[in-house]
């Protein structure tokens, strides 16, 4: 059985290559990197959205790529329940998708932010996080201007376990000040129902090696061992 | 302005009258009111450097006297072999007087401009940094709104394209009120074969000539001859000659670009910056002893109507011009379409010698490819003014105020003060490259994925130092952007600059010119560095207060890194170990920081550098790094060595006890210690077991080695020996004096 993942690429998105990088060169997982309007999903067994500025995100982010050809196909393989991954601008395009609820705002600074933040694990049940416990604190950086999660019904999240991971200290309490741009309940990710679609702000593919981890952690692999492990219960 | 008769007709014109003959000469006739906009603006300062070419010719010989220099000065960018099949690309500019009047485009495309730059060379853009100089801050709103928006445009612009910002500097001084500087650079890295397929050159006849990417409009037409003015009164109406960006049509460009370059059918490759088609046109085959019949109706512009004129000299950004084998065309254009970019294919390539310009049947445009390139030149007046004898002669006045008071108000200052307002705005993470990462070393470093090399990469100077001697100041800028890339463990390799200085017309701003890079080429001649690129800003002067800001030739040094083993890092790492000071402290407070924040002062006699010195320095650093025996380095820079050590303490919140009895010289006072500037000069943390050894090393070497102290746990630096009582400070308020300045200013 060989798993296949393809990663789109939208006009604008920049986080394309990097992804590729640790997929293909650090876990030797075969991905494709493909133009938005070529995508076709029959091929492949899971799809990442990366991060970037889809469209120059002049419009308002994720907004216009959530109208792409891409996105059709992606709506087959969320229905069938293949996993389908965004992170940072491609969570941004799931929300406006409506693949996900909610939407994305600017930060509460109202500047772009590039750092090093606490991420806690909710929900471990979903295609981005089966491969961590609830309760773990992962070391992830965030780079982005409209990173602030609203949603008028934080309770019916809760409830349906919608919220997958929150902003935390490093010790995973909920504070303000580890909240980072200003989200709603410091939500960082979150998933549809089936909790096959996930979207997450922070980037975990620039935290899966230990060389450019500030602490030498590699927790961003976790996510994408989440996402093949998904894909072997799934067929299997 | 000069006024000019052509055909009858009166014309304004940036050049001079005898430029305007040598044109007549050259053509044999009167020039096309099109060619006449051409040489106007390839003849200007900016784009023919004709103030600065015969004192840059210092710098020529970097290809051929360093076998690893690919390409060097009169490049688009210098490019070095840095071993394993790949090549590096790095360069920088200037985008003041864009910047001054409008600070977020102005900004925005400088970073632009520098990336295309790097992306003619058939490589990819991995990484800006960024030195900037603004107005003091404080009480100073206009200061504060250029900063706020120039970081923002740089932020906007260089987080879309994908290319983080790794590095930069900032200093802030009233002589920068009306003229800021903004300084941009990139660096490039691809396999040396992406290299070699697309010069920037037309050498082959038959090819096509294609323009890729942005529409071509009316704004910034004549940006170039605006760069070459000062700025005055009138120059809030220039606004149209600041263009705008467009960050997302630049990632574009970046993505076909690359594409089309791999495939091997791009035979030539020009950006569009100063001067536009015109510029790249005439340089392709200029350059490329070429000829090339182009048709301007086939250019696609953002507004009917525009003119044969309009169009060859706009500056609107995003555009390239690719010249392509016939065999290749439908291939290009095939990856042109795939990521829905505009472009057409506006002429051929010939063997004429001869560029003709059409605008349908018209001809507008008939000259020999050279001509444009062959400006004048003209050997400025230099002479040293006369103010520099009484500022020099200023003394430090005598020590009455309390030491901790000083170092607490000292690192609270714009100068030294924590800049990370700054690049928390900017994504450095973009590309899985950045290993010490902003904030977290001297320099910004890199790794190159597949290979165990990292490049370091480190820019800036001090004005200050600089204004009280160019020649001095410039080495001494040298001496600490080489120090900053050895802090982090790498060897430089080579270095590129950016002089920003005022009129050239002015004996006393071209002496400045003259001497800095006499300077650098005495430092890079002597220490083996080649020099392999370079940009000119002139005119940064206040017309109306009659100053020039002080002299700024920005230095880059790009250094290499072999084995990550061998990657040294800035933070303090544990209690018990032990302190070094390598290198001499002399008085040398001319131009400090200390001067500047206690005193109010400019003066004094600035720090002087003594190559020897120095390489003794380098050379005792490299053999410690090669014995394993550096846990943290940390080049002394502004503020002197006290405020490096509070530095190395912040990361993780350690203290350190200096003894200084023995250190130093009986005729030095405690604040000449304390806080001189003197260059070449570094803090590391060694296991105590080492000691001898470095001691021993410092014999072998000649250089000036002291055991300053010990790291302590407790987070609080204590030191004693010195004439004044012995002095404490407490760690965690230095770090909230160090973090506090900037966010109080702007976040308000």
């Amino acid at each position: 059985m060989s798993i296949k993942i393809a990663v789109i690429q939208f006009p604008g998105a920049n986080c394309d290559l990097d992804t590729i990088h640790v997929l293909k060169d650090v876990m030797h997982i075969d991905v494709d990197l493909i133009w938005h309007n070529y995508f076709k999903e029959s091929k492949y067994d899971g799809v990442i959205l990366p991060g970037g500025f889809s469209f120059g995100d002049y419009l308002r982010s994720g907004i216009i790529a959530a109208h792409s050809p891409a996105i059709d196909e992606a709506k087959i393989m969320v229905k069938d329940g293949r996993p389908v991954i965004g992170i940072c601008n491609g969570c941004q395009i799931l929300a406006e998708a409506q693949f996900l609820p909610g939407a994305f705002l600017h930060n509460e600074s109202l500047k772009f932010i590039c750092k090093w933040i606490n991420l806690k694990v909710e929900n471990n049940n979903t295609a981005f996080s089966n491969k961590m416990n609830t309760g773990d604190v992962l070391a992830l950086p965030i780079a982005h201007a409209e990173g602030r999660y609203f949603n008028d019904n934080v309770e019916e999240l809760e409830e349906n376990n919608q919220i997958v991971f929150r902003y935390s200290t490093e010790k995973g309490e909920l504070t303000k000040d580890s909240n980072p741009n200003g989200s709603l309940a410091n939500i960082a990710g979150i998933c549809n129902l089936e909790q096959n679609c996930i979207g997450l702000m922070p980037h975990p593919e620039r935290a899966s090696e230990a060389i450019i981890t500030p602490k030498r952690t590699t927790h961003g692999l976790l996510f994408f061992e989440s996402i093949i492990e998904f894909i072997k219960r799934r067929i299997s | 302005m000069t006024k000019i008769k052509l055909n009858g007709e009166e014309a304004h014109v940036e050049m001079t009258k005898g430029e305007f003959e040598r044109v007549k000469e050259l053509l044999g006739r009167d020039p096309s009111i099109t060619e006449l906009g051409a040489f106007d603006v390839m003849w200007s300062e900016h784009c023919s450097y004709k103030s600065s070419r015969p004192k840059l010719k210092l710098f020529e010989d970097a290809e051929a006297n360093y076998d690893y220099v690919l390409a060097g000065p009169g490049q688009d960018a210098g490019v070095i072999d840095i071993g394993d099949g790949y090549a590096l690309a790095f360069r920088i500019e200037s985008h003041n007087h864009p910047s001054a009047i409008e600070p977020y485009h102005g900004a925005a495309t400088g970073i632009g401009g520098i990336i295309r730059d790097i992306l003619c060379m058939g490589v990819r853009p991995i990484a800006l940094l960024d030195p900037l100089r603004f107005g003091k801050l404080k009480n100073n709103p206009h200061s504060q709104w250029l900063f706020k928006y120039v970081v923002k445009g740089i932020a906007d612009y260089g987080n879309c394209t994908g290319i983080p910002t790794i590095g930069g500097e900032v200093e802030f001084d009233e002589s920068f009120d009306s003229n800021c500087l903004i300084n941009v650079a990139c660096i490039g890295l691809g396999t040396i074969e992406d290299f070699k397929h697309a010069p920037s050159r037309a050498y082959n006849a038959g090819d096509y000539v294609i323009l890729m990417g942005g529409s071509t409009g009316r704004d910034g037409i004549h940006g170039v001859t605006f760069a070459s003015r000062t700025l005055t009164e009138i120059s809030e109406a220039d606004r149209p000659a600041v263009q705008i960006g467009d960050p997302f049509t630049k990632k574009l460009i970046i993505e076909a670009t690359l594409e089309a370059v791999k495939t091997g059918f791009v035979r030539g490759l020009k950006d569009l910056g100063g001067g536009g088609l015109t510029c790249a046109t005439s340089e392709l085959t200029g350059d490329g002893n070429t000829g090339a019949k182009v048709d301007l109706r086939k250019v696609f512009t953002r507004e009917p109507g525009m003119t044969s004129y309009e169009i060859m000299l706009s500056e609107s950004q995003e555009r390239m011009t690719f010249i392509v084998k016939p065999e290749g065309l439908d291939t290009v254009l095939d990856i042109f379409r795939k990521f829905e970019m505009s472009f057409a294919v506006i002429g051929r390539t010939n063997d004429s010698k001869v560029l003709k310009v059409f605008d349908g049947d018209n001809l507008v445009v008939n000259l020999p490819s050279k001509a444009l390139s062959e400006s004048p030149t003209f050997k400025r007046q230099e002479r040293r003014p006369l103010y520099l004898d009484k500022l020099i002669s200023q003394k430090t006045p005598d020590l009455t105020l309390d030491l901790e008071e000083i170092i607490y108000k000292l690192i609270a200052s714009e100068n030294i003060c924590n800049k990370e307002w700054i690049y928390r705005q900017y994504d450095h993470e973009v590309g899985v490259r950045s290993v010490v990462k902003c904030g977290e070393g001297d320099s910004g470093v890199l790794r190159i994925i597949g290979t165990d090399k990292f490049i370091s990469a480190s820019v800036g100077v001090n004005s200050k130092h600089c204004f009280l001697d160019p020649n001095e100041g410039t080495r001494g800028g040298l001496v600490e952007e080489c120090g900053n890339v050895i802090a982090n463990g790498a060897k430089p390799m080579a270095m590129v600059n950016c002089c920003n200085f005022g009129n050239p017309e002015i004996p006393e701003s071209f002496w400045y010119f003259s001497k800095a890079v006499e300077g650098m080429n005495d430092f890079c001649r002597t220490m083996r560095i080649p020099i392999v690129g370079g940009n000119v800003s002139f005119y940064n002067e206040d017309e109306v207060k009659k100053t020039a800001i002080k002299a700024t030739p920005m230095i880059m040094i790009v250094g290499l890194i072999e084995g990550e083993k061998n990657i040294i890092t800035l933070p303090f790492k544990k209690a018990g170990d032990d302190l070094f000071l390598i290198g001499e402290t002399k008085a040398e407070l001319g131009g400090s920081e200390y001067h500047s924040v206690i005193y109010d002062l400019e003066g004094g006699i600035p720090p002087k550098v003594d190559e020897a010195k120095i390489k003794a320095t380098w050379d005792i650093m490299f053999e410690l790094y090669r014995n394993g025996m550096v846990k943290a380095n940390h080049d002394v820079n502004k503020g002197g060595f006290i405020i490096t050590i509070a530095e190395m303490c912040f990361k993780n919140y350690l203290g350190a006890e200096l003894d200084l009895n023995n250190c130093f010289d009986e005729n030095i006072r405690d604040d000449e210690f304390l806080f001189s500037e003197s260059y070449g000069r570094f803090i590391i943390e060694t296991d105590t077991n080492d000691h001898d050894t470095i001691l021993k090393l410092a014999k072998k070497y000649d250089v000036n080695v002291k055991k300053i102290g010990v790291l302590i746990s407790n987070p609080e630096i204590i030191v004693k020996g010195l004439r004044n009582n012995d002095i404490k400070l407490d760690v965690q308020k230095l770090k909230e004096n160090f973090d506090s300045t900037i966010p109080n200013l702007m976040e308000i």
